[in-house]
């Protein structure tokens, strides 16, 4: 059966700028929000506006994806016609490739979309925090009556410069694209997510795996020459909350945001649109005699005996009576025990923080970095790690990492 | 064929010791029975079956079942949505002139022809208002080296101290085990009253070969029987070699609002909760409510709380299950909320058992007492 519309989902990105959280694992798989993992925003858009066909390209360090996204079961995508797929490089007759660009992953599965006859298909990205209502763009596209849509956010005119942005007449129509311009003539800044006639989309990535000289990039190649050729093009405007969390600060920030639901835009708490994920199968979390939580968010297995304050705790995390967590996101099953202080910080999974340990610092006036402690790594008891620290091996007993 | 199962089948009966708890079973049933902040009874000892390799579980549901069928779906969650074996549920089969039937002969009688065409070597028998990590496959192991014709869990623990007076006598209490040297049961006495301290109970919990369940289930049919410990394990207690197999791992069974709420307080310490749950996963219904929030600083203590609550208030002692919100100036002390409950602003609330999505408004003082814990039925609005 033909479907009305397929979603690619780019998530081979190394994420590279959050280095110890991505050793084993690519950017998209990255825990985030208590339970979640950044990759189960755009996959739960998906369902939540009716799209049951996605691709999921993978590339980097593919197997803790892999393995999360399964059968797709936890986001209601195990199904008979559709569902989800996760699309690594393969081998062909004619040779192998790595996936070079964002345009050419998609080029290589030309045949995986072919087999839903889409009329219409929806680039996604697989490392932003963002509840989006994909319908509606596509209802935008349509009453365009475009070729090519893009989703844009405005974005301070002091900051446009750091993205690709897109210059429109008043009626969206993209007249111009300006790549980390000097001198911005727009402020909308691309999100990354396009919406093409499927027709247009062989086209153009056809003629762009033809030429040589191509980065096979949807914003460098694919972009340029819609323009070039005139092509219906369109900026659908999005106004939610949107975070590209490709930093640790950003990573961070995003999480803390979290938090504040009623003044940060980015609510989890939300029964019309849910954010699925696969559930660890842990007992409810218990607060201990001699807990004290403030503004913090716990979920299922956690052990909280020591004070937490405005914090996020994920899965299976232990906090032992005397410690103290402060302003932290401590990822699946880690551990501090008694009498650690850990702040400002992200902690990945399965670390263990050692007993009167000190990890990062509330910010001055002079540092305010976000210290990071890298999957499986012990830090040893009253071991110290500076703010600004970021720790992918272990930390012997009393030793100082700044 | 490759045995990487147990060659069991299970079946589980979810009705049994509903009476027990008139309150909680107006419009459900035992099995469904909220425990444990997150989970239903019947996980327990339908996960324990699935941990222990048992993919072809029956369950015999009797009467206001609905909730247990909305709770188990295809059985997914417990990996039993299979294409052979898998989850099984059968309703009750009656007729004009036949009622529905009372005890587990005549339920067992009615899927006879079922159970001939399984495969399985192996049927066990349970109950399901117990919550429990049960290691089936050592009870298979050792019920075949046995060579018994029936093995019987049984747990040495306190009886219950009064019979509840809506149990008519002779079904659906406790059976007293006698076992001899070699832990053979010598005896069953049903309903016995018991001096004060432990004493072997049975677990309700049976394993035998299925060819032999299936004769024996039919010769106490034809015989009127109707009560599968007195008139299959009692009556041929002599001829029946019935093996005792001791539990010492961690339990609680429910009978009735009093153990139900002890059961539950229990969990609080942090030894028995490990106990309960360390051993393989209880698998339940997902729901994806996001992690739960405090809001400000709401004084939390020995609490235990599923996902998706909000609580600006005060908690102490308690459990909360899914989707609970407790408003600020609100004191929860010595409670049990069950899903979706919302307690409002400044009320107080000790001692009290909230049903699903029970709403208790502002300014409002709710308290039983830890004999009497006060129940608050399915959706109230207070």
């Amino acid at each position: 059966m033909a479907k009305e519309m397929v979603a690619m989902l780019l998530a081979g990105g190394q994420g590279s700028r959050l280095y110890a959280l991505t050793q084993n694992l690519a950017k998209p798989a990255v825990p985030f929000g208590g339970k979640y993992r950044i990759i189960d925003f755009p996959i739960s858009n998906c369902v939540n506006s009716g799209i049951d066909t996605v691709g999921v390209l993978t590339q980097y360090q593919p197997l803790v994806l892999n393995e999360y996204i399964g059968n797709g079961q936890p986001w209601d995508l195990d199904r008979l016609n559709g569902g989800i797929h996760v699309l690594p490089p393969y081998q062909k007759a004619k040779g192998s490739d790595w996936y070079k660009g964002t345009a050419n992953a998609i080029y290589q599965n030309i045949s995986f979309i072919e087999r839903y006859d889409p009329q219409y298909v929806i680039i996604l990205s697989g490392d932003q925090i963002c509840k989006q209502d994909y319908s509606d763009f596509l209802r935008f596209h349509k009453e365009k009556n475009a070729e090519f849509s893009v989703a844009v956010m405005e974005v301070p005119w002091e900051e446009a410069g750091r993205f690709g942005l897109m210059v429109t007449d008043d009626n969206d129509k993209i007249t111009e694209f300006q790549e980390k311009p000097k001198e911005p003539k727009s402020n909308l800044a691309s999100m990354g997510i396009y919406i093409f006639n499927w027709d247009i989309l062989r086209t153009y990535l056809e003629e762009d795996e033809a030429d040589p000289e191509s980065e096979n990039d949807f914003g460098n190649n694919i972009i340029p020459n819609l323009l070039r050729d005139g092509r219906d093009m369109y900026a659908y405007h999005f106004k939610g909350y949107w975070k590209d969390v490709g930093t640790i600060s950003s990573l961070w920030e995003a999480n803390m945001e979290v938090l504040d639901p009623e003044n940060s835009g980015i609510d989890l708490y939300d029964d019309e649109w849910k954010i699925y994920s696969r559930n660890p199968g842990m007992t409810g979390h218990r607060i201990g005699t001699e807990a004290k939580v403030e503004n913090s968010m716990i979920t299922d297995g956690c052990r909280v005996n020591g004070t937490v304050k405005h914090s996020i705790l994920f899965a299976g995390v232990t906090i032992e009576a005397g410690a103290v967590v402060e302003d932290a996101v401590i990822m699946g099953g880690s551990a501090v025990r008694a009498g650690a202080v850990v702040s400002h910080c992200i902690i990945a999974e399965n670390v263990e923080i050692g007993p009167g340990a000190i990890v990062g610092a509330m910010p001055s006036a002079d540092e305010a970095g976000v210290a990071t402690i890298g999957s499986g790594v012990t830090i040893g008891a009253r071991a110290k790690i500076g703010p600004s620290a970021m720790v992918d091996t272990d930390v012997k007993e009393g030793e100082e990492k700044w | 064929m490759v045995n990487s199962n147990a060659n069991a089948l299970g079946i589980i009966f979810p009705n049994s010791y509903d009476k027990t708890m008139p309150e909680m079973t107006n419009d459900r049933l035992m099995a469904s029975i909220p425990f444990a902040s997150r989970y239903r009874l019947i996980d327990f000892i339908l996960s324990s079956m699935v941990n222990g390799g048992i993919d072809n579980v029956t369950i015999m549901v009797k009467e206001n079942y609905w909730s247990l069928i909305d709770h188990l779906g295809s059985g997914r969650e417990w990996d039993l949505a299979r294409k052979n074996g898998g989850l099984n549920i059968v309703p009750p089969f009656a007729m004009r002139n036949q009622k529905v039937y009372g005890g587990r002969i005549e339920a067992l009688v009615n899927i006879l022809a079922f159970l001939k065409k399984q495969k399985e070597e192996y049927v066990i028998i349970s109950d399901a208002n117990i919550a429990v990590n049960f290691d089936f496959a050592d009870m298979i192991q050792k019920h075949i080296e046995s060579g018994a014709d029936v093995t019987l869990a049984y747990a040495n623990l306190e009886g219950p101290k009064t019979l509840p007076d809506t149990i008519e006598s002779g079904r659906d209490m406790y059976y007293l085990v006698d076992l001899d040297v070699d832990g053979r049961v010598t005896d069953i006495k049903i309903n016995r009253e018991l001096s004060p301290g432990p004493h072997d109970l049975s677990m309700n919990i049976y394993i035998m070969r299925r060819d032999r369940m299936i004769e024996l289930v039919h010769d106490a049919y034809v015989d009127g029987g109707i009560y599968f410990e007195r008139d299959v394990l009692l009556r041929n207690i002599k001829d029946l070699h019935i093996q005792g197999y001791k539990f010492s791992g961690y339990f609680a069974v429910i009978y009735g609002m009093k153990t139900y709420y002890d059961e539950s307080m229990r969990l609080l310490k942090n030894d028995n909760l490990d106990a309960l749950f360390e051993g393989n996963t209880i698998y339940t219904k997902i729901r994806d409510d996001n992690p739960t929030r405090y809001i400000g600083d709401p004084k939390v203590v020995n609490t235990m709380a599923a996902d998706g609550c909000v609580i600006e208030g005060e908690v102490e002692n308690s459990i909360l299950f899914r989707g609970v919100k407790i408003a600020k100036g609100a004191k929860v002390k010595n409670a049990i909320l069950m899903q979706d409950t919302v307690v409002g602003e400044n009320t107080e609330v000790r001692y009290v058992i909230t049903d699903k999505n029970v709403k208790i408004g502002r300014d409002q003082k709710i308290s039983g007492s830890q004999e009497y814990p006060f129940y608050v039925p399915k959706g109230k609005e207070v």
